[in-house]
């Protein structure tokens, strides 16, 4: 279990600056698969009502019917389990010294990185569509100078903030790199003479 | 002419697939726990969510076995009286 107050490789003086998950829309898309797909049917056993207890009297129908619909509502209530899941273990977590990504795509496969914010060089903000206008969510992009060093935040709440906060970070991380790196040029310089 | 051979079947060979397919959701279920328990943020909401999902199964597989209680699960169903489950009683609203 992963606690925030206590990260994995956490340096000393970091502390977390913001948490995110997807927006509350992605939940809303799987809440409202969820209800469809459980009330299409209710809806139609209740609109076929007579048709159905004929069938659950039937001594073969009946049965092979009760278990049909059980594997079919339990299924869905996995899937929406299984999806919620993925929802919830898809995190980013922003430090005051670095990023650490944590991507869950599907049940057996999981991706966590992260980067050091003295190494981004650019961050960019894009809210994409009508739906994401309307409830501003949309994706952020941490670029650093490496090859595969693009960190994506997928359809976040209110990029733009957040991606102010990560430049606000990474020009503070870098200030105070450059103060230790002048810091430790002046001891050497000392014990140098 | 060919003849179909006659076959009986009890009634309970599809609790033998219900019970497969249980064993199939007991093992991604708790895999799918294990993965929020593990990887998941400690907080409250994490328990809330392995609870709200527990409590939903076991709703819904007591409600399957309370109607499942009630058939005669010995009964046989023979291949040649499969054909009188197909006729216009399947549908008497329509």
């Amino acid at each position: 279990m992963m606690r925030l107050d206590h990260l994995p490789n956490q340096r000393d003086n970091e502390h977390v600056v913001l948490f995110l998950r997807r927006h509350w829309f992605a939940l809303l898309t799987i809440a409202t698969a969820f209800v469809l797909l459980v009330g299409a049917p209710l809806a139609a056993g209740f609109y076929f009502q007579e048709t159905i207890l004929d069938w659950l009297a039937h001594p073969v129908i009946g049965p092979l019917f009760t278990i049909l619909a059980s594997i079919y509502f339990l299924s869905i209530w996995l899937f929406a389990f299984l999806e919620f899941t993925d929802y919830y273990l898809d995190t980013w977590i922003i430090t005051n010294e670095r990023i650490i990504n944590i991507e869950q795509e599907g049940l057996f496969n999981r991706t966590a990185s992260e980067l050091d914010l003295a190494a981004v060089q650019d961050t960019t903000a894009e809210i994409r569509g009508i739906l994401q206008t309307i409830f501003t969510y949309g994706q952020v992009y941490v670029q650093t100078a490496g090859e595969k060093g693009r960190f994506h935040f997928k359809n976040i709440d209110n990029p733009e903030h957040v991606k102010e906060l990560v430049t606000r970070l990474v020009e503070e991380d870098k200030r105070r790199i450059s103060m230790l790196g002048a810091g430790s040029h002046g001891k050497i310089k000392s014990v140098i003479k | 002419m060919f003849e179909l051979p006659n076959i009986d079947l009890p009634l309970y060979v599809f609790l033998v697939v219900f019970g497969a397919y249980m064993v199939f959701y007991v093992l991604y279920s708790l895999f799918n726990i294990y993965h929020l328990v593990r990887y998941g943020v400690y907080g409250f909401g994490l328990y809330l969510i392995v609870t709200v999902f527990t409590g939903g199964t076991i709703l819904l597989v007591a409600g399957s076995t309370f109607l499942l209680l009630e058939y005669n699960w010995m009964l046989p169903i023979s291949l040649e009286n499969a054909t009188e489950f197909y006729n216009e009683d399947l549908f008497p609203a329509l």
